[in-house]
């Protein structure tokens, strides 16, 4: 028979380093970017997240696959197959699904669980969390606009006539200008879900405002907008849909007339509603926190 | 040589418009266990806040391990463990993850940070339950992941607010062994609870609060100086009674059994010499210590 002792560990002193806020900011990010995919949570956090995924992805390929199969027929025929700005249309539907999932996920579980407690008792600022989580958010649902734009940029350039150099160097300002155009998309969903799911305790009810906000809300501005009353024409800017939009044409190539620039407004005005959403979204969240915090 | 005290605080205040919460307060915590009693409202989660920098006095300031959190809240941060008294574990996560995490919020490189949450989640006796999700755990274990969290960086100083609240009677004795066990690795504590017999079971140093107001500061053996003495004698019960009354000590007769005090250690010898004049014997002496219940209850003036 042998001696079998089992030992305590006890506890163990930690004299390494600490990083300080600084880590603490990356830990939040970290787990902000885990939590939107649905990683280190259960199964059924995953399909959602990962679904949207491969579906952007797979498109990419689709889209490379048209290109190729018709350019194969007959060259001139590529022209009507929409590329990069139009594929924003395609990729802003499946990152307003990812939106109304990443948004209230990111903000409204730490507060329901009291986990924040936790967090600000760490070497952790408002303005820490908070940026860290917004960073999370456009890693993510910025990813989902530009990875398919760069798999589809490659291939474009792997099936180019012109041979793949020629291809990137004649399309050099697709690098520049889908940044942009995610930036616009990204900034603008992105102020009005962080609003939502700050001021909204329930995952759900954010997730079906946001949807009323970008889908019937700019539809219903927009109906307004085309009747006759004072100010009706700065109704057309209430439309908030359109704005990324907008930016997108102004980039790339013109699709429709939006209601706001059938009311005579420029492409600045929807930078500057953008931008002036982002500092209200900013201005709003931060203040809300530093009462919870 | 360590800090002559962890906490100092000189005229602290706090109020929430016309409730306040804690009013002028002037004490010191040196080093080991404190437990911070008081009823419901005392002031105690308010003053763990303000230790934390989490809130800001409306007067007076407090010193954490030398800092000021109101200046310096994340420097503050960084050397405490906290440990909520609500809940605060996302549903969602595992505990070993949500552990992890705590660790890494608070500056802890990654693959430290999951070798801790191991670690302190076995200290805590959830080693086998490390990887269930927080969603399924119960009363019990939820407690103990909150004290993992708020121990797995190695702070300096730990804040607990209310950690046995809500446990039963076998998940109160172990959260109490695992107070004290902390104690022992030398990690400094501050322990919240209006349950008085917790803070005298796991203790070295007590501050009482009554609605916002200090009661007393000091060490738990102080409290206990001034408990009772029960003798029991083998005759002649009154005669030495008589002799204790004379001296001006208070004592219940209940045949050869009394009870004098309280007193302080100065109390014991005084029996001895009044039962030898007595000419009695002396059964059995005990001091039997006057709960701080007893003393929350029949508050005196404020000592430190």
């Amino acid at each position: 028979m042998t001696n079998q002792v089992i030992y305590d560990r006890g506890y163990r002193k930690y004299d390494g380093p600490k990083s300080g806020p600084k880590g603490a900011r990356r830990a939040v990010y970290n787990d902000g970017v885990r939590r939107v995919l649905g990683l280190g949570r259960k199964a059924r956090m995953k399909i959602f997240p990962w679904s949207l995924i491969t579906i952007a992805v797979i498109a990419a390929a689709v889209f490379i696959g048209i290109h190729w199969a018709i350019g194969n027929i007959d060259e001139s025929l590529r022209q009507g197959i929409p590329t990069y700005g139009g594929l924003f249309d395609f990729y802003s539907a499946i990152s307003l699904l990812f939106i109304v999932l990443a948004g209230p996920l990111l903000l409204i579980p730490d507060r329901n669980s009291g986990a924040l407690s936790v967090y600000f008792s760490r070497p952790l600022t408002v303005d820490g969390y908070l940026g860290s989580k917004v960073g999370a958010f456009a890693t993510v649902v910025g990813a989902i606009y530009i990875v398919p734009q760069l798999l589809l940029h490659l291939g474009l350039g792997l099936i180019s006539d012109d041979g793949f150099l020629r291809y990137m160097g004649d399309n050099i300002d697709v690098l520049w200008k889908v940044p942009v155009t995610t930036a616009a998309f990204v900034g603008l969903h992105g102020a009005i879900v962080f609003i939502l799911s700050t001021a909204i305790g329930r995952t759900g009810i954010a997730a079906a405002v946001f949807f009323g906000i970008t889908t019937a809300g700019s539809g219903i501005a927009a109906g307004v907008s085309t009747l006759s009353f004072p100010g009706a024409d700065w109704v057309s800017l209430l439309a908030v849909d359109q704005h990324p939009r907008i930016i997108r044409d102004f980039l790339f190539e013109d699709t429709v007339e939006y209601p706001a620039e059938a009311a005579g407004f420029e492409v600045w005005a929807s930078v500057v509603f953008i931008l002036v959403l982002v500092a209200i979204a900013a201005w709003f969240v931060r203040s809300r926190y530093r009462k919870l915090a | 040589m360590g800090p002559e005290h962890i906490v100092k605080v000189e005229g602290l205040t706090h109020d929430y418009g016309e409730v306040v919460a804690l009013r002028n307060l002037n004490l010191t915590i040196p080093p080991g266990v404190t437990g911070l009693v008081g009823a419901n409202g005392a002031g105690k989660t308010t003053m763990l806040r303000i230790l934390l920098g989490l809130l800001h006095p409306t007067g007076g300031r407090s010193l954490v391990m030398g800092n000021d959190p109101e200046l310096d809240p994340l420097v503050v941060r960084a050397q405490m463990g906290y440990m909520p008294e609500g809940q605060c574990l996302p549903k969602d996560q595992t505990a070993a993850d949500f552990v992890s995490y705590a660790a890494q919020l608070a500056g802890l490189p990654k693959r430290e940070a999951r070798r801790r949450s191991s670690e302190t989640l076995f200290l805590v006796g959830l080693e086998e339950e490390r990887f269930r999700f927080l969603g399924d755990f119960s009363t019990g274990m939820q407690q103990r992941v909150k004290l993992a969290q708020a121990i797995v960086h190695d702070p300096d100083l730990l804040l607990l607010d209310e950690p046995a609240s809500g446990l039963d009677p076998a998940g109160r004795t172990q959260m109490l062994q695992l107070i004290r066990r902390l104690g022992e690795f030398d990690i400094n504590v501050i322990v919240s609870s209006h349950v008085l017999t917790d803070i005298e079971e796991t203790c070295s140093w007590v501050v009482m609060l009554d609605a916002g107001d200090l009661l007393r500061s000091g060490p738990l053996q102080n409290f206990e100086k001034h408990g009772t003495v029960h003798v029991e004698v083998l005759e002649h019960g009154e005669r030495l009674a008589q002799r204790l009354t004379n001296r001006g000590l208070g004592v219940t007769l209940e045949g050869v059994r009394l009870v004098v005090g309280p007193g302080d250690e100065t109390l014991e010898q005084a029996i001895i010499e009044e039962s030898v004049a007595a000419d009695t014997g002396i059964v059995r002496l005990t001091r039997g210590s006057e709960s701080l219940e007893d003393l929350f209850l029949a508050p005196q003036e404020v000592t430190e």
